[in-house]
């Protein structure tokens, strides 16, 4: 199917490994909804954030197998993420100054 | 070969055989009859664009015009725009780019080929779902759907909509919301247009997935990326733009669905929507989408101008990379259409300095077509005038477009027809000027004719004289004051003058068009024989016969240089002027015997009725929903969704060759090919 | 599937591919990008509209987190079920590959029992239905839109559960459509990773 593996091809156990990972950041994040009054609302948002984009990096780079396929499909995959997230963020961040304005 | 098996696989319908008549174009997947049939259906839907533009024109001839009713205005400018965008030109490029991308890279088909015919099933099923509306424009709707205030909105009242041409979608191809909502545009114009559309963006999303593996998994041994010809490459640009920009417009066209035939209210301010979100969604598609239209005739003039001057493009890697570059800002720039909408000052200001940094790749461009031109020997073809023609006018429609950068000179344009001459210079003057070059470029390849010189040049300069003509006067006229979408002027306005020109420039352009339309037909038959080189070419597609048979390339061509063809021709002297080789001519004899002769057998994908299946599946959940208040519209779209889904099974357990046999064929030198 | 068919495996006439990427999985790659654009919007209507609520219930003030936390716990460990079949199918260990195609498949049904409870609570309980405000037309849209291709991913796994069980194995060219539906059905699943967090955690605290 695939060639030109960079690295060790992940194995089984690898990939239980990696979901025993996902599981304990699932289980992370409902806690940090839950304590996120005793560790402070900014706190528990940022890691949060951050938590489900590791989870997404890890499934996207392991799962869908893009850290051991040719660059180009890794170019395309991130681009369209890129383009989206800016794209987005800044019909977002328009919406938020026009508010914040007062419109 | 490794094909295994001496039974055929079992399918539902026996395998299509037919290579002639009605059936073998229903169910071809050959990328040539794709392209062919998108080109007639384009044109088709540009005459009916055509005719609305007239009736337009008429309407707005005089003062006081009372040709037609106001209804029957908004229709007609909305439905040219939307034909002439989505019906027109983007399905011309898809034609060019169907019969010309494989030839231009050295493949034998496209990497997917049932999927290609299935883009165009699907686009064809959607511009007659969204034209099917005018059968269904009764005034009282039968459809009430509950407005802001709860009550039922019982259709249209307005008598002047009672005309079958009322019934058309009005509202601007914009749909701007919540203008195009359930509250202010009761009836089901708008219905079909946003689900018309959005079948219309499936058909495109397919090509632009198939394309874009086409370009990049399929070139001949040797054609390196940076040894395409522009034309591809403008096409892989246009095929990103269309993959990254019709996801957005989808589900916006969702939202304007669900707004008018489920009650939601996305749009709807009254009841909490934002009708701003509507203007992101739109634009952040609609102005990709306007390079979508211009980058396809960019590529065609940068195929037609090296020919016809002799001389290699002047900075090739420049016009590829500034090709790239307006995709890639043409993403960050659909602001510009909303100055007049109350977005913040600091996002005015943003958009306004992205938005002329635009001109710089598109100032690159011009350059590198006037250098190639420049000490050129220049051949003024058809083509070429057609070609020279884009360039000159598309230069005064970039011009005129950097002025709406800048935020203030735009709140007095925006809405003017200083706009719509804007833009017609460029999609006409360029888009459309863009296609005819390539028309009568490349119609040796599909007839092995060429088309009729003087009729051509005669085309050309009635089409140039009409053309501006018509669109001047809108510049005078938008800074005059007079407001795009009017539907009536008074005579004080003193607008009569220009008005008038502008409409004998519109029937002269219909002249034109008619003469190229003689032209063509005559010229398929009568045509002066092409043989296998007639304008002296530089591209691989000029080295296999005319027509094109139908396995493109007897064998698999490789490639050594950019501009491969004509460095097989012509080697320079010591100052660098182009001599031609002593053996040309009789390579160009070898070249059309051997393409015409292929030594091996030639397999080729097998035609199939599933793409035509699955494609009929689209309007009738189309149909369906629209009509989901009725029992009838469910069963509609449970049956469309069945024909597609099983459209898509029988496609699976079919496979793209049927197995075959290579031994026992004659040995004459006939090429073999698998149906 | 009928019996006589037969399995067809042609060698394009030699084609080659430019990158060395197989036509259709670099086809499916390619989609999946485009795809980020469009949930790209569908999350950008609901974080615009969450809160938008005009008196009436939106989604935020009823989530029901630890039942929505089971669910994307089900879905994130049917990518890995998922990704046990193709490296067991990779191995031409056809048993395991089927055994856990069908698990993936089974974990992604209830999932989508998952939404339809969701979605019933809402309505019925809460009275909260697409229509209320657009606080719940966008969360419907969102939530709606992921579940059809959850939907669509449970029915490719299905059918080709029911390839491999009908003819005993998966072909070559099966296994790579076992690749491209793994492929799709990973990207559902990093969508509701994000979904969960941006849409549900963060809305709701």
């Amino acid at each position: 199917m695939s060639e030109a593996h960079s690295g060790a091809h992940p194995t089984p156990r690898m990939y239980v490994k990696l979901a025993l990972v996902l599981a304990l950041f699932t289980a992370i994040e409902i806690a940090l909804f839950y304590l996120e009054d005793t560790i402070g609302r900014g706190l528990a948002r940022f890691t949060l954030i951050g938590l489900s984009f590791l989870k997404f990096i890890a499934v996207i780079g392991w799962y869908m197998h893009l850290r051991y396929e040719k660059s180009t499909l890794s170019k395309f995959f991130t681009g369209g993420f890129i383009l989206a997230a800016a794209l987005y963020g800044v019909v977002l961040g328009s919406f938020a100054l026009t508010l914040a304005a007062g419109g | 070969m490794t094909a295994t098996a001496s039974r055929p696989a079992a399918t539902i319908f026996r395998r299509p055989a037919a290579t002639t008549g009605f059936w073998s174009w229903i169910t071809t997947v050959d990328h040539k009859k794709i392209g062919v049939m998108y080109g007639y259906t384009a044109f088709t839907f540009f005459l009916f664009g055509g005719i609305e533009a007239l009736l337009i024109r008429v309407q707005l001839a005089g003062p006081n015009g009372d040709f037609l009713t106001a209804a029957e205005y908004n229709a007609l400018f909305t439905t040219h725009a939307v034909t002439m965008v989505f019906l027109f030109v983007m399905p011309a490029a898809a034609a060019f780019m169907n019969y010309l991308l494989p030839l231009m890279i050295g493949a034998r088909d496209v990497a997917f080929p049932r999927m290609n015919a299935l883009s165009f099933w699907i686009f064809l099923m959607g511009g007659l779902f969204l034209y099917s509306v005018i059968f269904f424009s009764d005034p009282q709707a039968p459809l009430g759907i509950a407005d802001a205030t709860g009550t039922t909105v019982a259709g249209n009242l307005d008598p002047s909509y009672n005309t079958l041409l009322g019934g058309l979608p009005d509202g601007g191809w914009f749909l701007y919301q919540p203008n195009a909502g359930p509250s202010y545009s009761p009836g089901l114009a708008i219905d079909f247009a946003a689900l018309g559309l959005q079948i219309l963006g499936v058909a495109s999303l397919i090509s632009s997935v198939n394309f874009i593996v086409t370009i990049f998994n399929m070139r001949a041994q040797g054609m390196r990326l940076l040894r395409m010809p522009v034309f591809v490459w403008m096409m892989l640009v246009v095929a990103f733009l269309l993959l990254f920009s019709l996801p957005i417009i989808a589900i916006a066209l969702f939202m304007v669905t669900f707004d008018r035939s489920f009650g939601t209210s996305f749009f709807q301010a009254a009841s909490g929507g934002d009708p701003i979100l509507w203007q992101h969604l739109f634009w952040l598609f609609g102005h990709p989408e306007v390079y979508i239209l211009i980058l396809p005739a960019m590529g065609i003039v940068s195929e037609v101008i090296p020919v016809f001057s002799r001389k290699p493009l002047f900075g090739y890697a420049a016009i590829v990379f500034a090709g790239a570059g307006i995709g890639f800002l043409g993403f960050g720039v659909w602001a510009h259409h909303m100055f007049a909408s109350g977005i913040t000052p600091v996002a005015q200001a943003a958009f306004g300095l992205a938005t002329m940094t635009i001109a710089i790749p598109t100032g690159i461009k011009i350059f590198n077509w006037l250098g190639t031109m420049w000490g050129g020997k220049l051949r003024f073809t058809t083509p070429m005038l057609f070609a020279v023609g884009f360039v000159s006018q598309f230069v005064i429609g970039g011009l005129s477009g950097v002025t709406h950068a800048i935020v203030p000179s735009d709140w007095q344009q925006t809405d003017t027809y200083w706009i719509v001459g804007h833009f017609h210079y460029v999609l006409f003057g360029g888009a459309i000027f863009g296609i005819f070059a390539g028309l009568y470029y490349w119609f040796p390849k599909i007839t092995g004719r060429v088309m009729n010189e003087t009729l051509g040049k005669l085309h050309f300069w009635i089409q140039f004289i009409g053309f501006n003509l018509t669109f001047a006067p809108m510049h005078w006229l938008g800074l005059q004051g007079m407001v795009r979408r009017t539907w009536r002027y008074a005579p004080e306005m003193n607008m009569g003058p220009w008005n008038l020109a502008a409409t004998v420039g519109a029937f002269i352009i219909a002249l034109a068009v008619l003469i190229f339309m003689v032209n063509w037909i005559w010229s398929r038959r009568k045509g002066q024989p092409s043989g296998l080189d007639p304008w002296d070419a530089r591209t691989i597609e000029w080295t296999i016969p005319n027509p094109t048979p139908e396995y493109n390339f007897a064998s698999n061509p490789v490639v050594h240089s950019l501009d491969d063809f004509w460095h097989l021709k012509y080697s320079e002297d010591d100052e660098g002027r182009p001599v031609r080789r002593p053996d040309a001519d009789d390579l160009v004899v070898r070249l059309d015997h051997e393409g015409r002769n292929p030594t091996e057998p030639i397999h080729l994908p097998n035609p199939s009725y599933f793409p035509f299946i699955m494609s009929l599946g689209l309007p009738m959940i189309g149909y369906g929903v629209i009509w989901h208040t009725a029992l009838w519209g469910k069963i509609l779209i449970g049956l469309g969704a069945l024909t597609t889904i099983g459209g898509l099974l029988g496609w699976g357990m079919e496979p793209l060759e049927e197995p075959h046999d290579d031994h026992g064929h004659d040995g004459h030198g006939e090429p073999a090919i698998a149906h | 599937m009928s019996d006589s068919t037969i399995e067809v495996e042609v060698d394009h006439h030699g084609e080659h591919e430019s990158t060395g990427i197989e036509h259709r999985k670099l086809g499916m790659w390619v989609f999946l990008s485009s795809e980020f654009l469009f949930f790209g919007a569908l999350i950008s209507n609901y974080l615009l509209y969450g809160g938008r609520d005009f008196d009436s219930v939106v989604p935020r003030d009823i989530y029901d987190i630890p039942f929505t936390s089971f669910s994307s716990f089900v879905l994130l460990m049917s990518s890995l079920t998922m990704v046990l079949s193709h490296d067991a199918l990779a191995r031409d260990d056809q048993h395991q590959a089927r055994t856990w195609l069908f698990a993936t498949a089974a974990l992604g049904t209830v999932f989508l029992g998952g939404q339809v409870f969701e979605f019933t609570e809402f309505i019925e309980v809460y009275g909260m239905t697409l229509t209320t405000n657009p606080a719940s037309s966008s969360f419907y849209l969102l939530t709606g839109f992921h579940g059809v291709h959850v939907a669509i991913g449970v029915l490719m796994l299905f059918s080709l559960f029911g390839i491999s069980l009908r003819r005993g194995r998966l072909s070559e060219r099966q296994g790579l459509n076992l690749e491209l539906v793994g492929l799709y059905w990973h990207f559902v699943d990093i969508i509701w990773i994000v979904i969960f967090t941006l849409v549900y955690l963060l809305s709701a605290s």
